[in-house]
């Protein structure tokens, strides 16, 4: 989808984006039900470090954008320890506390810009051409949001994804059938957080190569929550329906910032109650009960 | 032996839930387990099925390795299956996933090869889809397979349950109340499901049981716990006439003959 408008360019790439991070949220928290909080805090560390490696070390986005999810994946590793011990609630307080403290740290860091923000991130270069123009880097933010897509799927309809279902229906009947609850946890926290590096290091070096940490308050938490829980919580393609869906929305709503967050909190409220799995939930709940009254049909006529 | 438990104790506070419990299981035998509400039946299970951890001094051994101190999983994929009380299906995966996730342990393919889905997978996917669909034919819940499994009625969850746990391939099969809260028919259903499959895989079963009719008929072996101690051991016919058992169960007051009668009838 290639737009004349370079607005539209740019809100196609910040769609991209966040379906790239509402996809890996779904992972952890859609099927593997862990709730955590932390997500937005993983994406600040994937921008951050793919920033600081490209001005810093010098290094091309190409090879910053992989340092990023290592280091993400490897911060993801730490935000999923709290899981062995923590449920629910009391799971989303401890990430809440990671990710703020996430925030805080880069806000008062002075090498990292502190609370004005982190300038002049390069954009990525194929040869000499730079990709700073938002027509250009769809060709870097696509393909990977694809990518992730595609990754998503195999990995969710794997016996990964049936694992990872089975901790958030039932950790200890899991257990039982020989998962390994410790490792799963860690395997969906560590997936989820390579999807936010990926998209806090396109964030980064999209023009104008600037980063803020102000970008990574509870606030986007909460978009990025009602992305996959409008989208369909543990849908497999919850995270995309909810990331288009949400960024469109917010994009149009900006004119009325100041009511965004009561708006997206009551949205959030309505589609637990009347829609408890989402777009993507209510779409197959529909398609599965056709089917099963077909059969049901069959059976009765058949005795 | 197939499962030998010396002195096992669980304590929880100052409540000694299992009090130094020998238990000691031939392979290919059904045993039963019976006793009041609260006497350690369930605790038990979760001690040898690596829930709960016991008191020092325990030793569980299956299968000629000592799993005292293994983790849950571990323990299920050493060929250790059981099922709950309450049953815990996967409410919300379909009927086919529910067994799916019981033969988790025996999917051969690793992480990153599922990360990028390669050809492998797929076989190896339509591989244990097959095998698990024989299994669900078998337990006579074929039909459902794509059915998520919390729209089963009663009698259906728990064979559900009854597959999964056999989806493991386990040698030993540890059942909590399989027949609870069923209809007469569903009993009949459920433990002729039971017993078939121990015929078909050659398992080995500990069956706890309120239903005494069930235990009574099916086990070759039959301990009776209260207050976490087991107080006899013996085949079901013993049993009936031991005294402990039948003042455990119905209390001193009643006549001895009136007692047998009872349990007789049951």
């Amino acid at each position: 989808m290639l737009l004349k408008n370079n607005y539209h360019q740019y809100v196609v790439n910040v769609i991209a984006i966040n379906v790239i991070l509402a996809v890996g949220l779904n992972i952890v928290k859609g099927f593997a039900g862990q709730v955590t909080v932390g997500h937005i805090a993983l994406a600040a560390i994937g921008a951050y470090t793919s920033a600081v490696v490209s001005t810093k070390l010098g290094l091309p986005f190409w090879a910053a954008l992989p340092t990023a999810m290592l280091v993400t994946g490897l911060a993801g590793a730490i935000v999923g320890i709290p899981s062995f011990r923590l449920e629910g609630a009391y799971l989303a307080l401890a990430t809440l506390g990671l990710a703020e403290s996430v925030r805080i740290v880069i806000s008062g860091t002075e090498s990292l810009g502190g609370a004005i923000g982190y300038e002049n991130i390069p954009p990525p270069f194929i040869g000499s051409m730079a990709l700073d123009a938002h027509r250009s880097y769809y060709y870097v933010v696509m393909p990977l949001a694809l990518l992730g897509i595609y990754f998503s799927f195999s990995i969710l309809s794997s016996d990964i994804g049936r694992a990872f279902k089975a901790l958030r229906e039932d950790q200890l009947a899991a257990a039982a059938s020989g998962v390994n609850v410790r490792k799963y946890k860690i395997i969906a926290f560590v997936l989820s957080a390579l999807y936010a590096g990926c998209a806090g290091s396109l964030k980064a070096h999209m023009a104008p190569g600037f980063l803020n940490p102000n970008d990574y308050t509870i606030t986007e938490m909460v978009t990025l929550l009602l992305m996959v829980v409008f989208g369909g919580i543990g849908h497999i393609w919850g995270g995309v329906i909810g990331a288009v869906l949400v960024t469109i929305i917010n994009d149009l709503t900006q004119d009325y910032y100041q009511y965004r967050m009561a708006i997206f909190g009551s949205v959030i409220v309505l589609t637990v109650m009347f829609m408890p799995r989402g777009i993507g939930g209510m779409i197959d709940h529909h398609l599965v009960r056709r089917r099963f009254k077909a059969i049901r049909e069959a059976k009765s006529r058949a005795t | 032996m197939l499962l030998e438990v010396k002195n096992l104790t669980k304590r929880f506070g100052g409540l000694t839930a299992v009090s130094n419990i020998d238990l000691a299981v031939k392979p290919g035998a059904v045993h039963g387990i019976i006793g009041p509400n609260g006497s350690g039946k369930s605790t038990l299970f979760n001690l040898i099925s690596g829930v709960y951890k016991p008191e020092p001094g325990a030793s569980i051994v299956f299968d000629g390795d000592d799993i005292t101190d293994w983790e849950p999983h571990e323990i299920a994929r050493h060929g250790v299956a059981r099922t709950f009380q309450l049953l815990r299906i996967f409410s919300g995966m379909s009927v086919l996933e529910n067994l799916l996730i019981g033969h988790h342990g025996l999917i051969r393919y690793n992480t990153a090869s599922a990360v990028i889905g390669s050809r492998n997978v797929w076989a190896e996917e339509r591989r244990v889809r097959e095998e698990m669909m024989e299994l669900l034919a078998f337990i006579g819940l074929a039909d459902y397979a794509d059915m998520p499994a919390g729209e089963l009625s009663g009698g259906q969850r728990r064979l559900l349950a009854l597959g999964r746990a056999m989806a493991m391939r386990p040698k030993l099969l540890l059942l909590d109340e399989p027949a609870a809260s069923l209809s007469p028919v569903n009993v009949e259903i459920v433990l002729d499901t039971v017993l078939a499959l121990k015929k078909r895989f050659g398992l080995t079963l500990i069956i706890i049981e309120h239903i005494l009719k069930v235990v009574m008929e099916t086990c070759e072996t039959v301990s009776v716990l209260e207050h976490g101690e087991k107080i006899a051991e013996g085949s079901p016919a013993a049993i009936k006439e031991d005294h402990r058992v039948i003042e455990a169960y119905l209390g001193k007051e009643m006549e001895d003959s009136e007692v047998r009668a009872l349990l007789r009838s049951a």
